[in-house]
């Protein structure tokens, strides 16, 4: 059994009306685990203090959140990634991103003092979001303030994000740290945003050979996802001896998300999430700490959390949809309203081309495993 | 990109009477395989680890003791770039004379070097993601305005272009390469499709 950490005032962090990023995600989430008769029980976080923030971004970048956020003009914002196509400056944007950094940083606080072993928070995975800048969505980085305060405390934390885009700012953030192992699989950089990621990103100093990315082929399907998956994450876990695992659960990686190109099912969803808890048990006492991120289909997205948090709670997985549900939100599913929890069909590429994909994502991950090894005794 | 933004500065540098072992040592302690030779402050030639190796090779017909000049085994006359010459000029060169390195000129001094590796450096510049941007590639007729027509349609949206890169595809089109600052190049390329260009990258959604 888990707990839950979100706040009404997550909703805030909200770019406008046909942004992507968009609150409703979470909203349809809860609104499905209601209906599905497991109403979800949460603790609420207070916002992150600008102190906190600087753990890991820098005083002038803040300084220019807060006077956007104060519906002041700041002439060089697009230099930090702020009012930009992607993360336009709204008011009240400090507050709103806090919000985010403070129940990240909350769950991270149940864990350090043993109160709690699994977290889901509903909000967060602001994986891009820099030093120094905005980027992809993100203004402030909840999880590396989080993992900041992890590793101040003395636990040593493997960071796993699972999001379809690479998590460059966690990584660069902690890239000289040898108390940070980070693990990012996604959609190779050459072809999707933010463009890094690539295997020989193995960080740097005392951080050497635990910076470890998965670059994986455009329409990568579950099985070649989770083939690469085994053949890399339990072996860094193994070799790094993580005192908590961080999860940024992004779920845009799913085929019907209309930013990316990978294919997985709401069935790979199910297989990975439960090997992490696994993972968790074995490598870490159980302690997991699990955010959102991306995910943007508002098809998929619900279903992949509301199937995460099922699982954490072991609870039973139900097969329809409930009725209430689907009608309340049909109007925003457009003509595709799900009928299940799980996807009917599997997507699929032709045989020879999805034979190519996995042979060229084993020869990643087997690159991988060569680049880190004189780093790993 | 310029010579003079991918070129090693200052060169090392000999003299036409340094001998052969004092420019291995220099070329070995450095790392590097090329070395000007100067005569004065004029260059008179370009002496490499190759041009060495094959003067004292004991498979040479008469091999050069360690103590002769390096003038007995430079190349004379060398070929060189200037330091306002585009990257691609001197790439030509090298590739044309099958040469692995060029002095840098500026007016008849010495200012630097550049070698095969640096203009793989180059390329991996020029190709490269050094800020968070997806890819876009689009095939366009090529003639005149086209490539503007693109470059229009990213600026009215507020898109910053990282970097784009265009070859030709074909006889009558060019296939244009960006990286632009956006984690949404799907809603891009699916708005460049509704304004009838021909986009190869990222795909159409199948419910798009
Ligand atoms: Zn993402």
């Amino acid at each position: 059994m888990g707990v839950v950490i979100h706040h009404p005032a997550y909703s805030d962090y909200a770019f406008g009306e046909d942004h992507p990023f968009s609150p409703l995600r979470v909203r349809m989430t809860l609104d499905l685990l209601a209906e599905l008769g497991h109403p979800v029980v949460s603790i609420a976080p207070e916002p992150a203090t600008r102190e906190e923030l600087l753990s890991v971004h820098a005083d002038y970048y803040v300084r220019r959140v807060e006077r956007l956020g104060a519906g002041e003009t700041v002439p060089d914002a697009s230099s930090y990634g702020l009012g930009t196509p992607d993360t336009p400056a709204f008011m009240g944007m400090d507050e709103a991103a806090r919000w985010q950094v403070g129940g990240t940083l909350h769950g991270a606080n149940l864990i350090w003092e043993g109160r709690e072993k699994r977290v889901l928070q509903l909000g967060g995975g602001l994986h891009h979001a820099q030093r120094n800048a905005a980027s992809g969505f993100c203004i402030y980085n909840d999880l590396a303030v989080a993992i900041q305060f992890l590793i101040r405390k003395g636990l040593w934390v493997a960071y796993l994000d699972i999001d379809v885009h690479h998590g460059d700012g966690v990584q660069q953030i902690f890239y000289e740290d040898k108390r940070v192992l980070t693990l990012s699989l996604h959609e190779s950089g050459k072809f999707l945003f933010p463009g890094s990621g690539e295997v020989h990103e193995l960080g740097a100093g005392a951080g050497r050979g635990l910076k470890l990315n998965l670059p994986l082929e455009p329409l990568t399907e579950g099985d070649s996802y989770r083939e690469v998956f085994e053949a890399v994450v339990p072996a860094a876990l193994r070799q790094f001896h993580p005192g908590v695992l961080v999860v940024q659960a992004g779920a845009d990686a799913h085929a019907d998300d209309p930013l990316a190109d990978l294919l997985l099912t709401t069935h790979d969803y199910e297989a990975l999430f439960r090997r992490i808890f696994d993972l968790a048990d074995t490598y870490t006492a159980g302690r997991v700490l699990f955010t959102l991120g991306g995910g943007y289909s508002l098809h998929a997205a619900p279903r992949v959390w509301a199937l995460l948090y099922l699982l954490m709670q072991d609870l039973p997985l139900p097969g329809a949809l409930p009725q209430a549900w689907r009608e309340r939100w049909a109007g925003v599913l457009g003509g595709r309203v799900p009928q299940t929890l799980h996807d009917p069909y599997l997507p699929s590429a032709s045989l020879s081309r999805r034979e190519q994909i996995r042979h060229r994502n084993r020869q990643t991950a087997e690159r991988l495993l060569e680049a880190v090894a004189p780093h790993w005794s | 990109m310029l010579v003079r933004d991918i070129m090693i500065t200052p060169a090392v540098a000999v003299f036409p009477e340094t001998t052969l072992r004092e420019a291995y040592r220099m070329l070995g302690e450095k790392g590097i395989r090329h070395l000007p030779v100067l005569e004065g402050t004029r260059l008179v030639g370009v002496v490499t680890d190759r041009d060495l190796r094959l003067a004292t090779s004991s498979l040479a017909a008469s091999p050069l003791p360690p103590d002769s000049p390096v003038a007995a085994v430079m190349s004379r006359d060398p070929m060189t770039a200037d330091a306002a010459d585009p990257v691609e000029d001197a790439a030509r060169v090298m590739r044309d004379r099958k040469i692995g390195c060029l002095p840098v000129m500026d007016d008849d001094r010495l200012i630097g070097i550049i070698t095969g590796l640096d203009l793989l450096d180059a390329l991996m510049r020029m190709t490269g993601v050094d800020k968070p941007s997806g890819r876009l590639e689009v095939r366009l007729p090529d003639r005149p305005g086209e490539l503007a027509r693109l470059t229009a349609f990213m600026s009215h949206r507020g898109l910053d272009i990282h970097s784009i890169l265009t070859y030709p595809d074909g006889p009558e089109a060019v296939r244009t390469v960006l990286r632009i600052g956006t984690i949404d190049s799907h809603l891009v390329a699916q708005d460049l499709r509704r304004a009838e260009f021909e986009v190869l990258w990222p795909p159409g959604k199948p419910w798009a």
